[in-house]
């Protein structure tokens, strides 16, 4: 869910974007390091970013007609790549997104970055292994995790909105929490199904991936060979 | 799906303008509109600039105003819960929605007009840079602005590969949709699942055969681009000098208007 160009006013637009720049010189550290021990890493980024940008401008199906809905993709990027890769590829899906298809803008860049590039990748992929670790069904821990990270996408962006605009005019914890509610609320009744049909539609991608090229997921250390074996066992 | 704004921008005429004036343009009305305190400064900006985008751009007028509503969702829910939540002043208006009191005082509402134009001015501003400068263009600018090497090397491959995998997308989701792959929502879910791994794996090939192809032409990690020079002409300077302190002399006059 992309906050639109000019909605946040002048100290909280600069403060998102001092939040997420740390993060993203991170994630380009972390990047460089890779691309320099596997020089084939970097035309995989590349696609996997286009394939992100790609993923999130096909329309959702979606329970509420007449609602724009939109999946994140990022969720999907986070569990092959990590987050701090995911940060830098989500960067620049949403500098993209913003002058192709005028989802988002460039003053509240950071705060989309934070919420949609750092927030929601971190959750899925902490659920994700977390999940893993369990030993819950792959799929399962998929849907979940990519469901989990738009939710906590879109609590983000909340309070982003609730944090430049508290109930009462001045900030205070409570006027704070009002509005955190209020637009939590109103913005839950298209969120909550979304990230449902999100989940889903990213634990099928996977399931067809296993079942047609799982060699793919084995070496970017997504799963591991035997997973994949009892995955195919059961579904074949 | 299919209407991206870098096609409109590779037939604009504006497109030869030198881009860092564009950019001064563009980064001066978001600043001055995202700092206004009235919303007339706002509107101005978006009043020029979508004149400079449908007259002297050539954007089609009809499709430049469709564009600008398709954010009006998000900018609607958002305006309506400032308008009726915050502020604490005079009530202007009250009614209750289902036992549940609703109010509109003179600050809420007035903040939520500050907000929607703002929204309004820097969507004009972003809409002017996206149909005017091609991409391509860009990616001379971030070379000069020293960012990462990677980053901009990684954002070129992507920009690359988006419009590959737009069509194929395309062609995908239209096979599907004759197949009755879209007819009602679980088969939608269905479909929509495939067509993602179908990609995946399609995009995962590519960028196999694009690093072998790279490989074999010497890629060193370093593209360089061709960089065409543009002099700024005098009567765009004039022109955007003017359109600078108009505005600046509308923020200075109007901080402290209220129009509610």
């Amino acid at each position: 869910m992309h906050i639109m160009e000019g909605f946040l006013p002048t100290p909280w637009w600069q403060v998102w974007f001092a939040v997420s720049i740390p993060v993203i010189l991170y994630g380009i550290y972390k990047m460089n390091k890779l691309v320099n021990e596997k020089r084939e890493i970097l035309p995989l980024l590349a696609v996997a970013g286009a394939f992100v940008f790609v993923l999130s401008s096909l329309k959702l199906p979606s329970m509420v007609t007449g609602s724009c809905s939109h999946p994140t993709g990022t969720g999907v990027a986070a569990i092959i790549f990590g987050p701090a890769i995911s940060a830098v590829l989500g960067t620049i899906v949403l500098l993209y997104q913003a002058l192709f298809l005028a989802h988002g803008g460039l003053t509240t860049l950071g705060a989309n970055v934070f919420s949609m590039g750092i927030v929601g990748p971190v959750v899925a992929y902490l659920v994700y292994k977390a999940g893993m670790k369990a030993n819950i069904n792959f799929f399962v821990v998929v849907f979940l995790a990519t469901a989990l990270g738009d939710w906590a996408t879109y609590v983000t962006t909340s309070v982003e909105l609730a944090l430049a605009f508290p109930a009462g005019d001045v900030l205070t914890f409570a006027g704070f929490m009002s509005s955190l509610g209020k637009f939590a609320g109103i913005f839950a009744l298209t969120q909550v199904p979304l990230a449902i049909v999100e989940g889903a539609v990213s634990a099928l991608l996977f399931k067809y991936v296993v079942n047609v090229k799982s060699d793919i997921l084995v070496e970017m250390k997504v799963i591991e060979d035997k997973v994949v074996k009892k995955l195919r066992g059961t579904s074949a | 799906m299919t209407n991206i704004l870098d096609d409109y921008a590779l037939i604009s005429p504006l497109r030869h303008i030198n881009n860092w004036l564009k950019l001064a343009i563009v980064f001066f009305g978001l600043l001055a509109g995202v700092s206004s305190t009235s919303p007339i400064t706002p509107l101005f900006i978006a009043l020029c600039m979508s004149l400079a985008t449908v007259a002297l751009g050539r954007a089609p007028l009809k499709f430049y105003l469709k564009l600008l509503l398709a954010p009006a969702g998000f900018a609607f829910t958002g305006v309506i819960i400032i308008a009726f939540f915050s502020g604490s002043g005079q009530e202007l208006m009250s009614f209750e929605l289902a036992g549940y009191p609703l109010v509109i005082r003179a600050d809420g509402l007035e903040l939520a007009l500050l907000v929607l134009s703002r929204s309004l001015g820097g969507m004009c501003c972003l809409y002017f840079l996206a149909l005017t400068t091609p991409m391509i263009e860009l990616f001379a600018v971030l070379k000069a602005s020293r960012l990462p090497e990677s980053l901009i090397e990684l954002s070129m491959l992507i920009y690359r590969y988006i419009f590959v995998f737009l069509d194929m997308a395309l062609s995908i989701k239209y096979a599907q949709t004759v197949r009755l792959g879209y007819s009602n929502f679980k088969r939608s879910i269905n479909s929509l699942g495939m067509l993602a791994s179908t990609l995946f794996i399609r995009s995962w090939e590519q960028g196999d055969k694009l690093f072998l192809s790279m490989n074999s032409r010497c890629y060193d990690g370093k593209m360089t681009l061709f960089e065409v020079h543009r002099p700024v002409k005098s009567t765009e300077l004039l022109l955007t000098s003017v359109y600078f302190l108009l505005t600046l002399a509308l923020f200075y006059f109007t901080k402290n208007i209220s129009i509610v």
